[in-house]
């Protein structure tokens, strides 16, 4: 098996007595993209700040392309830094509003000392240009762009660096349906063309349907599935999986769905049970606490194994 | 730019006019005239032949008319109660004290609450965040007359100090100072802290940090210059306190400086000192408020962009 380019082993943050992040194990393999879903409050953010050392996890470990940098200090992380980038939701707040748009995309390559400051400002100009603005935009303020074109200096700043590890929070969130599909396109060339891999954090299911290969399912700071994108559309097994599914607004009006709204007693009450002969691997039996477990197909799903029979 | 300033100049005279009419109606609205309140009261054709003289038995918007007419002359009369000098004058020799008062109190007070209030963003739920918003609170609340009593208290009875009052020499000077720079401190704590904490928060910050940027960086080179806009901004409003914020100063300290005009003004109806002192702070407030303007035009490239090009 070949070293995935970011993977999360057991990582865990608390804040006081709450988990926001518990015992998330998450791997991005190279050049595909991993989609964490789940509401707002689920830790899927937390999750990517982790992943970026911009949170400090409480335990666990976290493995660029490898190399295990959860415990380096920030000045031992600044070269790894240089692989890994991020794009946020909000894309005004993301820019510095006192600074051209020339100058944010230059600016990593500043931080890393890269090249003289001619030669940072012609690279800023032919990536603005890749993501689709006119290297005019240089001069310009983040103010004087709409959300999408900022969104696209936010992108050009993140990859500037030559990052093989794109982690993308809600970057489509912000945005009219007519934006939000250039964003996606953009994110999708770019990740074909230089080979990236990405996590990309967002609760809409549209958007993680077209762009990944594979969706990781979040809960209370748990990861209650994880299967390849098809067939986590074609068969969810977990309750909130299933209830985030039927949430997708549908725009044909005949196409008549049922809705399930589930409270967190109804999902724990619905957590899939499973014989362990139903299993291929063999996990901990009749453990109280539900479990990740393997099914056919790297599909991952919390379930309760028991020998028992299903009440 | 220069568009700008003018539209703004243009609408300040405009204000300027309104709030001198307000000012007129508005003080002689009040009951009774200068010559009324005497213990021993004048005659009454006395009283009409100074009313006569002083042009007061005229209408309303005829003495306004005059008032103003002297205004665009740099002549503001003749206060009724220092007859030896003109307005002009008295304003001159009373308003050293006030804004040297002022002024130093402002200087010591703004700096030390920025750095507090940035000590406090930067080191959030530590002492100095407690500290900075104790102060804050403290000095926003307390009013000024209690914390000059507790100055002289302190400084001038018990330690001995300083002397409790008066002004003449600088040493004189420091408590009534002290108890100036209270409001601009606990203003400043406040706003810096919030300031700073309100771009330390945007998610710009954040990538920077993903850029790998160090702490002192970020902070000096982005976070700063995002927070000083709204600081540099609100600046120029504290030198309107000045004129009345220093009323109180310095009346518990006996500082001989525009403050107790205020105050007798008003009480014994001296038309042309009142109005006077009145369009003085109409001016402060509309100058600083103009300054205020353009310094966050200048500062803020959203702004900057209107009307000038790039």
């Amino acid at each position: 098996m070949t070293t995935p380019a970011l993977e999360l082993r057991q990582i865990t943050k608390r804040f006081g007595n709450h988990a926001a992040v518990d015992r998330v194990d998450l791997v991005v393999p190279h050049n595909s993209v991993v989609a964490l879903v789940g509401e707002s409050g689920s830790g899927k953010t937390t999750t990517g700040l982790l992943a970026l050392r911009l949170v400090h996890a409480t335990s666990g470990q976290i493995l660029l392309d490898g190399k295990d940098i959860s415990n380096l200090s920030q000045k031992e992380l600044k070269p790894h830094r240089r692989q890994m980038q991020v794009v946020f939701q909000d894309s005004y707040a993301s820019l510095d509003p006192m600074m051209t748009l020339g100058e944010i995309v230059a600016e990593p390559l500043g931080i890393h000392g890269i090249g003289s400051a001619a030669e940072r400002r012609d690279q800023a100009r032919s990536w603005l240009e890749r993501v689709g603005l006119d290297g005019g935009y240089a001069n310009r303020y983040p103010h004087e762009l709409s959300g999408g074109q900022r969104q696209r200096v936010s992108v050009a700043r993140a990859l500037i660096l030559g990052a093989s590890m794109l982690v993308a929070d809600e970057p489509t969130s912000a945005l009219d349906v007519s934006v939000k599909a250039q964003i996606v396109n953009l994110l999708q060339d770019l990740q074909t063309s230089m080979g990236l891999s990405m996590l990309f954090i967002s609760h809409d299911l549209s958007v993680v349907r077209s762009l990944a290969d594979e969706v990781v399912v979040m809960l209370r700071g748990r990861i209650v599935e994880r299967a390849p994108t098809d067939q986590i559309f074609a068969d969810a097994r977990h309750p909130y999986t299933q209830s985030l599914l039927d949430a997708v607004p549908v725009i044909d009006p005949k196409a008549r769905r049922r809705r399930t709204f589930l409270s967190a007693d109804e999902i724990t009450a619905r957590t899939p049970r499973f014989h362990p002969r139903e299993l291929d691997t063999q996990p901990l039996l009749d453990t109280a606490e539900p479990q990740l477990v393997a099914l056919a197909g790297s599909h991952f799903v919390e379930a309760i194994v028991t020998e028992r029979a299903t009440p | 730019m220069t568009g700008f300033i003018l539209r703004r100049v243009l609408s300040m005279a405009v204000t300027f006019i309104v709030v001198s009419i307000v000012i007129f109606l508005m003080m002689h609205a009040i009951p009774g005239g200068p010559f009324d309140g005497y213990d021993m009261p004048l005659p009454d054709n006395i009283k009409a032949r100074l009313m006569a003289q002083l042009g007061l038995d005229k209408p309303l918007w005829e003495q306004y008319l005059r008032y103003m007419w002297g205004v665009a002359h740099f002549d503001f009369g003749v206060p009724y109660q220092s007859p030896g000098e003109t307005v002009m004058g008295l304003i001159a020799h009373a308003w050293l004290p006030s804004f040297t008062l002022g002024g130093l109190g402002i200087l010591i007070g703004a700096p030390i609450g920025i750095l507090l209030g940035m000590a406090a963003a930067l080191r959030r739920n530590s002492f100095i965040d407690y500290l900075a918003s104790g102060v804050a609170t403290l000095g926003l609340t307390i009013p000024v007359f209690i914390i000059s009593t507790g100055l002289i208290l302190v400084f001038a009875v018990w330690l001995h100090w300083t002397p409790a009052s008066g002004w003449g020499e600088p040493k004189r000077w420091i408590l009534p100072i002290l108890a100036y720079a209270a409001v601009p401190l606990a203003t400043y704590a406040r706003y810096a802290r919030s300031t700073m904490l309100d771009v330390l928060n945007k998610p710009f910050v954040t990538v920077l940090r993903a850029k790998g940027l160090s702490e002192r960086r970020i902070i000096f080179q982005h976070v700063l210059r995002n927070a000083a806009i709204p600081m540099v901004t609100i600046f120029p409003a504290m030198f309107v306190g000045i004129a009345t914020g220093s009323i109180f100063v310095e009346a518990m300290f006996r500082v001989p400086g525009l403050g107790a005009y205020f105050v007798s003004s008003i009480n014994k109806r001296d038309y042309p000192l009142e109005m006077a002192l009145m369009l003085l702070i109409s001016a402060l407030y509309s100058i600083s408020y103009l300054v205020a303007e353009i310094l966050y035009a200048v500062l803020n490239p959203r702004i900057r962009i209107e009307g000038s090009g790039r």
